[in-house]
């Protein structure tokens, strides 16, 4: 039998996102990045001086995007490099449709209709008149405003798309679809260098990253983690195995479990899915129930629905854990990995997307490529706590040096100096 | 001749695609013989700018890849073994490497690697960034080389030298300035291969203890009072560090 599924109600205690703490974000990163970091940073934007950017997505809440936006715009501001957020708002059919287009994107069958390319249409013109789109350099996020551009691009402004989903697989008509809006861009920046398509445009290679002293990241105690699992009235006793995750079929819950039946067969664990949905995800409720109906057949299993803004949950989430698995079908880059490496977490990945730039074998994390391998990998770090913790020590240095804002803001200096 | 003060920069390196992949040993070859000089830079030296505080040094790209998705290992040795010395001029390197395959490839033929497992070559341009930080004597290199961050030391050791412009290539200006010893000291740390972020901690720690005995023989041509307020301004240093550890403490 399955243990609770539980929704955790909305949590409104925590601080606020975006409270600077005194002295700015950029001097609390000098306490984790190398010497000389903050300087370079600086340094880089003196040359934008002047010039200012507009970043543009569809939602606030929810998924990697947003988290990395609320921080970056903060950062790029603090460096002098006036920076703002537009969000382009749809109704439920709009987000209907940019998710159809994502999941084709990703490799799924789906079927754009007339109608569907109505919607698309008509809810760009109407954001179009909407949006505050008067920067220099508007960088645009992912699909869904990506149109934006032939209906609003002044002279001299430079337009570059932001892609953070994985290309590799997409479906032909869907992003024909895209194509035309995208090909008008200055240029193009995906995650990693596999999910790019071939485009008339420069294409630079641009990782996301995370926040070390975010909610969902900042450093916490043996008793705040066993505050939270109590709280959510989850045993304090593991090992726990646990993938914190949107619920989306690409995240391959269902195969996370499969992996952990096999692995219970022979170790005594515990397995916690986590995870919500993002504003912009109308699927989500659809999966979670699929997850619960599979979850409740298979021993040890816990299913924790999440609300926006459970940034500390899914921090201690995470620290208790022995064991983090993203074993997803296929990846945009799957921050979630570059979390739990940052908390020095043992993690076991499929090797999709961008999870071989942040697991590298055997040296910051296990790959796997199968229901099998996962449940083979998840075995062998459950039985080597020498394994993890070296895993672990590596993992935080390589999400140190690669994936923190910090590397991010720098690669996007880099490229709005290029452009402007 | 005059000659230019040293002006430290920061280097952002855009990388995009370079246009060619590889699902074999001979792929990887044609691939290898036909990139820019910026794209092996990429693979192979920029290894360390991706794993500065590494234990160890990571091998690269191509030796890396040859391994894991080729399964090859003595290819993959041999080509990790060509790459290890960041100061190679690119096309002797590609030279190398190339040798490295046709030897492999006259011998046997390895199975391709899965698709998933395709090596892109990726290129890289740096864009530049004065940091106001400039020497106009070699001793003030040494007074600033803690002030800079990796990526600035990586450029002006490695990239510069490699890929150029040459005004940047800092063991360069230091010999033009007649600090061969500091030239020296920076170059063979950098051949020696360790993980960067050691690399520019070595080279500022065996800068200092070469400027010693040059200290020293200053010190003996100055004035008495000079050293005493010297002396004094030593001491309180030293007071203020332990003052701070006892708050720390505390």
């Amino acid at each position: 039998m399955s243990e609770s599924a539980t929704r955790l109600e909305p949590n409104v205690s925590h601080p606020p996102l975006h409270a600077p703490p005194p002295g700015g974000w950029l001097e609390r990163y000098a306490q984790v990045v190398a010497p000389g970091t903050l300087r370079a940073l600086e340094a880089l934007a003196r040359r934008l001086r002047g010039h200012r950017i507009v970043m543009v997505n569809t939602t606030k809440t929810g998924g990697g995007v947003a988290e990395i936006l609320h921080r970056l715009v903060v950062i790029l501001n603090e460096l002098g490099v006036p920076t703002s957020w537009e969000v382009m708002e749809g109704d439920e059919r709009f987000f209907n449709v940019t998710k159809k287009i994502h999941n084709a994107l990703h490799g799924h069958t789906e079927t754009l209709t007339a109608e569907d390319r109505e919607v698309y249409a008509e809810r760009t013109r109407l954001e179009a008149e909407r949006l505050e789109l008067d920067g220099d350099l508007i960088l645009i996020h992912d699909p869904q405003p990506a149109a934006l551009i032939s209906l609003r691009r002044k002279p001299g402004q430079r337009w570059v798309w932001r892609c953070h989903i994985d290309l590799s697989s997409r479906d032909p008509d869907h992003w024909e679809f895209l194509r035309p809006s995208v090909s008008q861009y200055d240029a193009s920046i995906f995650s990693a260098i596999e999910f790019v398509p071939p485009l008339p445009i420069p294409t630079y290679l641009v990782p996301p990253s995370i926040d070390p002293f975010s909610n969902k990241n900042r450093e916490m105690d043996a008793d705040a983690v066993t505050e939270v699992l109590d709280r959510l009235d989850l045993p304090r006793r593991g090992p726990w195995v646990t993938q914190i995750s949107r619920f989306d079929r690409i995240k391959d819950p269902i195969g996370v479990i499969e992996a952990f039946r096999m692995v219970r067969a022979r170790r005594r664990a515990r397995l916690l899915l986590a995870g919500g949905g993002a504003s912009d995800d109308p699927e989500g409720a659809e999966v979670l129930a699929e997850v619960r109906d599979r979850a409740a057949k298979v021993k040890d299993v816990t299913v924790l629905e999440l609300p926006p803004g459970s940034d500390l949950e899914i921090n201690a989430l995470q620290r208790a854990s022995t064991v983090v698995m993203q074993k997803s079908l296929r990846e945009g880059f799957a921050l979630t990995v570059s979390e739990a490496l940052w908390k020095r977490r043992a993690v076991v990945a499929s090797a999709v997307g961008g999870i071989p730039l942040q697991v590298i074998h055997e040296r910051t994390g296990l790959l796997s490529r199968s229901i099998e391998g996962a449940a083979f990998q998840t075995v062998r770090l459950l039985d080597n706590p020498d394994l993890r913790h070296d895993l672990g020590v590596e993992g935080r240095a390589h999400v140190r040096e690669n994936f923190l804002h910090t590397r991010e803001v720098r690669d996007y200096l880099a490229v709005f100096t290029s452009l402007l | 001749m005059t000659i230019a003060p040293f002006e430290f920069s920061t280097v952002a390196h855009l990388e995009y695609p370079a246009g060619r992949t590889a699902n074999d040993l001979v792929s990887l070859r044609e691939g290898i013989a036909r990139v820019p000089p910026e794209s092996l830079f990429f693979h192979i030296a920029r290894v360390a700018v991706r794993h500065p505080r590494a234990h160890d040094l990571p091998p690269n790209d191509f030796a890396n890849w040859t391994a894991a998705a080729l399964q090859e290992p003595e290819v993959a040795e041999r080509l990790a073994f060509a790459g290890s010395q960041p100061l190679t001029e690119l096309e002797a390197l590609r030279s190398s490497l190339l040798r490295i395959l046709d030897e492999s490839g006259s011998r046997k033929h390895a199975e391709p690697a899965a698709q998933a497992a395709t090596f892109h070559f990726i290129t890289a341009r740096s864009v530049k960034a004065p940091l106001d930080l400039v020497a106009a004597e070699p001793e003030q290199v040494v007074h600033l080389w803690p002030q800079i961050d990796t990526a600035a030391a990586f450029y002006h050791l490695v990239e510069a030298r490699v890929l150029g412009p040459g005004q940047d290539d800092l063991a360069a200006w230091l010999k033009s300035r007649g600090a061969t010893k500091l030239a020296e000291v920076a170059e063979s740390v950098t051949m020696g291969g360790m993980p960067l972020l050691r690399l520019h901690r070595e080279i500022g720690a065996r800068w200092r203890r070469s400027l010693i005995t040059a200290r020293l023989v200053r010190r003996t041509e100055e004035s008495d009072a000079a050293r005493r307020q010297e002396a004094r301004a030593v001491v309180a240093r030293f007071a203020g560090r332990l003052r701070k550890q006892r708050g720390g403490r505390e």
